[in-house]
């Protein structure tokens, strides 16, 4: 199990975790939802090591080797498209086998063709995409993603959602996954986990039975599962933009 | 009508050089040929040095000099750089020390460049100590604008600290550097044929003197050409390497 365990942590003048606490279990997909600045982004980068905890404690992650997608790319830009992906396998895996990684990864989200250009060259979505390849090639115990499919568009957000299955089916280890997508969540997740607003807790941990690979989200249970998010995530927007959501009654329109 | 927009624009800069050709034509009948020679006498001179070989035995002192004292300071100021940038104590201890280079006046540098080195090596001297904080400084910038998210990305997939260096750290401050390389070797030109003027008897800045004396203003004017040109053929040149380099992902 991975757990934080009473996390405290201010970054700057914000307290961003406030006694928080939070498990995973091994080889499973645990997705995260929750309202944006609730501290999913910090959760995952005190699991990364990227923080420490000004209080409480990170377990379960020792030794294990980390592989994370960052909410943006961040590729080396001095690098073509294959050598961004070879940077992360240079140390870890023999060279023959990186060939194999970097050409399976690259046709899977279809920048082969894109090996030798440079990342100035891409597309965001492209950008995002070489980004996962680079987190999928590298060998790793513990995948970490951070909104990994934001800046792709719907269908290729779902067909990423199944590589993402599939490619855990394979070789399964654990992965947390951290979205403010209903959607993904629920096609993904072994478990669900929703966040309140800053300061975060929990206000809802679903278990989804079906394998991650093999669901309809329009089967039961999946829609009254999603229903129940959906609740819950408004229900914390109302919280902090009351006026978003005010209907009736006091707004006047003219006419 | 846009190829002779673009035809124009082209030749613009070569209407604007023989405007000033003809100009100078001009202003060289009202004046004494000691004051202001006309430009054939000057090209001639420029013909002058390039016939009797004066051209490539003082050119090539001066560029000697020059790429010396620049060489030592690329040498010297790109590891100072580097460890300013990283470190907040080595910067406490050298920033007072950088400015106070780039403070101090030429002609201390050269007086005491005098007194240390002797003459002879006056010239490098000054071209290094001018020189030097503008690799410094360019380079601790470089540092400074590092994407910290580059090295939390480098961190979560263990890259070790040489290929941290070599893969995240010099290929961010590499534009930098070569920005202050530029500018340096601008500065180098100037301040070599300065000091040779003051400290030596031969190099280009030592022949302008001599030209000066024996009122052969002709000649002053071709040494000047001779080292704008030196100036710009370099300035081009390493712009075009510098773009060549980076053009892929600047």
């Amino acid at each position: 199990m991975i757990a934080l365990e009473q996390v405290h942590k201010t970054l700057g003048q914000t307290k961003v975790l406030d006694d928080f606490s939070l498990h995973a279990e091994k080889n499973e997909i645990t997705c995260i939802i929750g309202p944006s600045g609730c501290g999913k982004t910090t959760t995952l980068q005190l699991l990364a090591g990227l923080e420490q905890p000004d209080a409480g404690r990170i377990v379960g992650t020792q030794g294990m080797r980390v592989s994370y997608v960052f909410q943006d790319p961040r590729l080396l830009l001095w690098k073509t498209v294959a050598q961004n992906v070879a940077f992360v396998l240079q140390d870890t895996v023999p060279l023959a086998r990186q060939q194999e990684l970097i050409r399976k990864y690259l046709t899977m989200m279809g920048l082969n063709e894109y090996r030798d250009s440079y990342p100035k060259a891409l597309s965001g979505g492209m950008k995002q995409r070489l980004a996962l390849c680079r987190a999928f090639a590298y060998p790793h115990d513990l995948l970490l993603m951070d909104e990994p499919f934001k800046s792709l568009d719907t269908p290729l957000r779902l067909g990423l959602v199944w590589q993402v299955a599939r490619m855990w089916q394979e070789k399964s280890g654990t992965i947390i996954f951290v979205t403010h997508d209903i959607m993904d969540a629920l096609l993904l997740g072994h478990r669900v986990i929703v966040l309140s607003a800053r300061p975060a807790t929990v206000l809802d941990d679903v278990r989804i039975d079906a394998p991650p690979a093999q669901r309809n989200v329009l089967q039961a249970p999946l829609p009254a599962i999603h229903a129940r998010l959906l609740d819950l995530l408004e229900g914390e927007n109302k919280k902090y933009f009351p006026d978003l959501y005010m209907t009736g009654g006091s707004s006047k329109t003219p006419g | 009508m846009r190829n002779f927009s673009s035809l124009t624009r082209g030749l613009a800069p070569l209407f604007g050089l023989i405007l000033f050709i003809l100009l100078w034509q001009l202003a060289s009948g009202y004046y004494h040929r000691v004051i202001l020679p006309p430009p054939v006498e000057v090209a001639r001179s420029a013909v002058k040095l390039v016939v009797s070989g004066q051209l490539w035995e003082q050119g090539g002192q001066t560029l000697a000099r020059g790429l010396t004292g620049f060489g030592l300071a690329v040498i010297v100021g790109l590891p100072l750089g580097l460890l300013i940038g990283l470190s907040p104590l080595i910067s406490s201890l050298f920033r007072p020390l950088v400015v106070g280079l780039q403070v101090t006046p030429l002609v201390s540098w050269l007086l005491l460049a005098m007194i240390w080195l002797g003459f002879s090596k006056v010239p490098s001297f000054v071209v290094f100590v001018t020189t030097i904080p503008l690799i410094i400084i360019n380079t601790v910038q470089g540092v400074k604008n590092i994407d910290v998210h580059l090295l939390q990305m480098a961190k979560v997939f263990q890259i070790n600290r040489s290929r941290l260096f070599r893969e995240i750290y010099l290929p961010q401050v590499l534009p930098y550097l070569l920005a202050g390389v530029i500018t340096a070797l601008g500065t180098t030109w100037k301040a070599v044929a300065m000091a040779e003027f003051l400290s030596v008897s031969t190099g280009i800045g030592a022949k302008m003197a001599v030209s000066r004396i024996n009122l052969e203003t002709s000649d002053l004017f071709a040494w000047t050409f001779v080292l704008i040109t030196l100036g710009l053929l370099t300035d081009r040149l390493l712009n075009y390497l510098v773009n060549k380099r980076l053009r892929h992902w600047m």
